[in-house]
């Protein structure tokens, strides 16, 4: 139990006396957490700038431009003559769509015959495109209808049978849980607990590789002692975090928040253990201080790729889908959005929470195996302090 | 053999302590290699297919189950369970077991026989963003076709010639084309901004650890003097050798997005390897004005784990640079990676004229030319100074 408490009280004193393991500990956390959002807080992009080539210059042509103009994720901002200017226009980045009317177009729609429009969108960046897509479509779209209801109102149908002869099976769609499919209510919940991960990989890591360095003078605790004191620590430090994540963050950025505390925090425990073991287990491997951050920086990307909440797990090659799950961020976060974000209770995300558990206590076998292997642990530091501290 | 103090020599002392160190190989090597595969895995199949939905079928009909079989069809969805409620519909979704319910209504078969029209209800999950555009668009195509075939069939039954009946039922078609990635494949819009997401990260680590760690062994005046004591020099030799290899892997990057993942390259491919070896050398420059002006390896490596972890989400491949908040933009434009990523999309998908990519290239340029210009001096300073040196 003394062994316990050195470890818990050792750990603390090294954090609290290194800059460096400060920032990544308790102001990267806190400083992620505000500035990675801010790309994302528009939420959603509009008036996606289209190009137009109007050779019709007629009435109803000149009605699409004004209902293209007129939906919120399109702004008409250039009018050109050929299709190859428009083209030209998206090549150089400045126009995301092109709406084309051909010559003819009004006549063709007179006539009874079908007239087409063309729709170009830039699918160099896909966010651009479908916004812009959509916008064209739904522009088209409502001025194909009103055509349409024109015409069987005038052959003697009701409005109501007009509606329900021209679309007998009409799709209602219902968004859930994030009803303006807002990109910042989309990317903060994950990254959150990414940032949750990455950072206490690395904070560990580099303490870790801080003790090594140093050589580890000071008394000796048991690995068990050794292991769980600093865990305690971490668990501390993150439970705090994540108290402030979920209840703080989430709401200074106007992010769904439907979960309740107690099933939070019940999912947070194994997920906060799974990353300490996991991040006590590889500190192993860090002799250097910097070693932490050059060797885990890197696997922020895939692990947020590999998080399930952006790239569907269904349409990973099995091995990763499978390989991932070890990262605790893929359980971690598909758990999390679902709790605190679809409002599930802690029952619908069994699975993950079971899983998590799972893996904290695998990855607590390899943190006590190694430590013991290493021949029992040290404190970060010698009960005098830092040194060299700045 | 031994040369005089200057580039050379001290290109040959890095080149010894890189061999003297394991941590070389892999950062230099094994870690960024693992990363692009990774990442070419996770995107290998390119476009999602057979996202699961569940459907709750109130009506039983002979239509209805027709309906379901084209859902089941569509290159996207799947339908994995069928459900007898809504309630329990809703809980598959909040269990993650699918992305979507499709809901159609009792007496769907009858209302249409009517002439009455029967909305079929889709409630998806909308918190992950890309099924559910995904599955929205398939099902918008499903329905939509559905629909139009019961159309047809009324009008063809009233006597009106299909040719005719088709142009009624849509006066106004849209033809649509989709430019520069008709697959929307993600492999292709994605790999090309995360692999050099993945190489800035190690190039910058790389310039910091190299410098960083003269600092912090207090080696940096013995670096100097093989140097002859100039900076430029000292700097340049120093980081000559990873200069090279992380110009060569750029240009392997682009063997890897031309050759391999075929990703199309429609504009100049002179000005694509113009910005690779311009965008090496700009995550450079702000490796040493990292080092310089923080003057402390693990502070530097700290600051450089800032800059690039989040560097994509400020890139504006996701969500356009344009309509970001100005902030955002700003920060965006100090990192290398934004500028080089914009040369590599106009230039490789959408084939601009060379001309577009000026700006772009000309700001990689900026941070080459003047980033280390305000840096050397205080990096002599920091250098030659003890009181600089073994700090953590």
């Amino acid at each position: 139990m003394r062994g316990f408490w050195a470890a818990l009280t050792g750990e603390l004193r090294a954090v609290r006396n290194d800059r460096g393991a400060l920032l990544v500990l308790v102001g990267a956390v806190l400083l992620y957490a505000f500035f990675y959002p801010l790309p994302y807080l528009p939420e959603v992009l509009k008036e996606v700038p289209v190009a137009v080539v109007d050779a019709d210059h007629s009435a109803l042509s000149r009605q699409l431009l004004r209902m293209a103009n007129a939906h919120e994720l399109v702004a008409v901002r250039f009018h050109v003559t050929s299709l190859a200017e428009a083209e030209a226009l998206v090549r150089a980045g400045r126009a995301g769509g092109i709406l084309f009317i051909p010559n003819g177009f009004e006549r063709s729609v007179r006539r009874g015959e079908s007239a087409g429009v063309g729709v170009y969108t830039d699918a160099a960046y896909f966010l651009v495109h479908r916004q812009g897509l959509t916008g064209l479509a739904e522009a088209v779209a409502t001025l194909s209808a009103g055509v349409e209801l024109r015409r069987l109102r005038a052959a003697g149908l009701s409005d109501a049978q007009a509606r329900a002869a021209r679309d007998p099976a009409p799709l209602l769609l219902r968004p859930l849980f994030n009803p303006a499919e807002g990109y910042a209510s989309y990317i903060v919940p994950a990254v959150l607990v990414l940032i949750l991960q990455q950072t206490l990989l690395i904070g560990i890591g580099l303490l870790a590789g801080t003790a090594r360095e140093r050589g580890g003078a000071g008394m000796s605790v048991s690995p068990l002692a050794w292991t769980l004191g600093r865990a305690t620590f971490y668990l501390g430090l993150y439970g705090l975090h994540t108290l402030v994540y979920f209840s703080v963050v989430v709401r200074v950025f106007d992010v769904p928040n439907r979960g309740r505390p107690g099933a939070l925090a019940a999912f947070a425990l194994p997920f906060l253990l799974a990353v300490i073991f996991l991040g006590l287990a590889t500190s192993h491997l860090f002799r250097r201080r910097e070693t932490a951050i050059q060797g885990l920086l890197v696997t922020s990307l895939p692990a947020v790729f590999l998080a399930g909440f952006s790239w569907p797990p269904e349409a990973l090659p099995r091995w990763l889908r499978w390989g991932s799950c070890l990262l605790p961020s893929t359980l971690g976060t598909a758990g999390f959005l679902r709790l605190d974000q679809m409002g599930a209770t802690l029952g619908e995300v069994r699975g993950e929470w079971l899983g998590l558990w799972g893996l904290a206590a695998g990855y607590f076998l390899l943190a006590w195996l190694l430590a013991r292997r290493r021949g029992g642990g040290k404190p970060a530091l010698p009960p005098g302090g830092l040194e060299d501290s700045q | 053999m031994s040369y005089p103090p200057g580039v050379r020599a001290t290109a040959r002392r890095e080149l010894s302590r890189m061999a003297a160190q394991p941590i070389y190989p892999l950062l230099l090597v094994v870690l960024p290699l693992l990363a692009f595969a990774v990442l070419w895995a996770i995107f290998s199949s390119a476009v999602p297919r057979d996202l699961p939905v569940a459907v709750l079928d109130r009506d039983h009909s002979a239509l209805s189950r027709q309906l379901l079989r084209l859902i089941d069809a569509s290159p996207t969805m799947k339908v994995a369970l069928s459900v007898a409620s809504q309630a329990e519909g809703e809980r598959l979704v909040r269990q993650g077991k699918v992305y979507a319910l499709v809901t159609i209504p009792d007496e769907f078969e009858r209302a249409i026989r009517r002439g009455e029209s029967a909305p079929v209800v889709c409630h998806y999950n909308a918190q992950l963003l890309l099924p559910a555009s995904l599955i929205r668009r398939d099902l918008r195509g499903v329905v939509g076709t559905f629909s139009a075939g019961i159309e047809l069939r009324r009008r063809q039954g009233g006597g009106t010639p299909l040719v005719v009946a088709m142009a009624q039922m849509a006066p106004v078609r849209m033809d649509r084309h989709t430019l520069f990635n008709p697959e929307l494949s993600y492999l292709v819009y994605l790999l090309p901004a995360l692999l050099p997401t993945v190489l800035q990260v190690f190039i910058l680590v790389l310039a910091v650890q190299a410098l960083g760690c003269e600092l912090k062994e207090g080696s940096a005046a013995q670096w100097l003097a093989t140097a002859g004591g100039s900076v430029r020099k000292a700097v340049i030799g120093k980081l000559l050798p990873a200069t090279v290899h992380f110009c060569l892997m750029g240009l392997a990057m682009l063997v890897i997005l031309f050759q391999s993942l075929a990703v199309p390259l429609r504009g100049s491919l002179t000005a694509i390897i113009v910005g690779t070896l311009l965008f090496v050398l700009a995550v450079e420059a702000v490796g040493i004005a990292l080092v310089a002006w923080l003057a402390n390896l693990r502070f530097a490596t700290s600051a450089a784990a800032f800059l690039a972890g989040p560097a994509l989400a400020f890139s504006g491949i996701t969500f356009p640079v344009a309509a970001m908040p100005l902030p955002a933009q700003a920060w965006g434009a100090l990192i290398p990676l934004t500028h080089f990523l914009r040369v590599l999309v106009d230039q490789a998908m959408r084939g601009a004229p060379v001309a577009v990519s000026a700006v772009p290239l000309a700001a990689l340029a900026t941070f080459v030319l003047v980033l280390p210009a305000v840096s050397f001096s205080r990096l002599r300073r920091v250098a030659t100074d003890e009181r600089f040196w073994g700090r953590l």
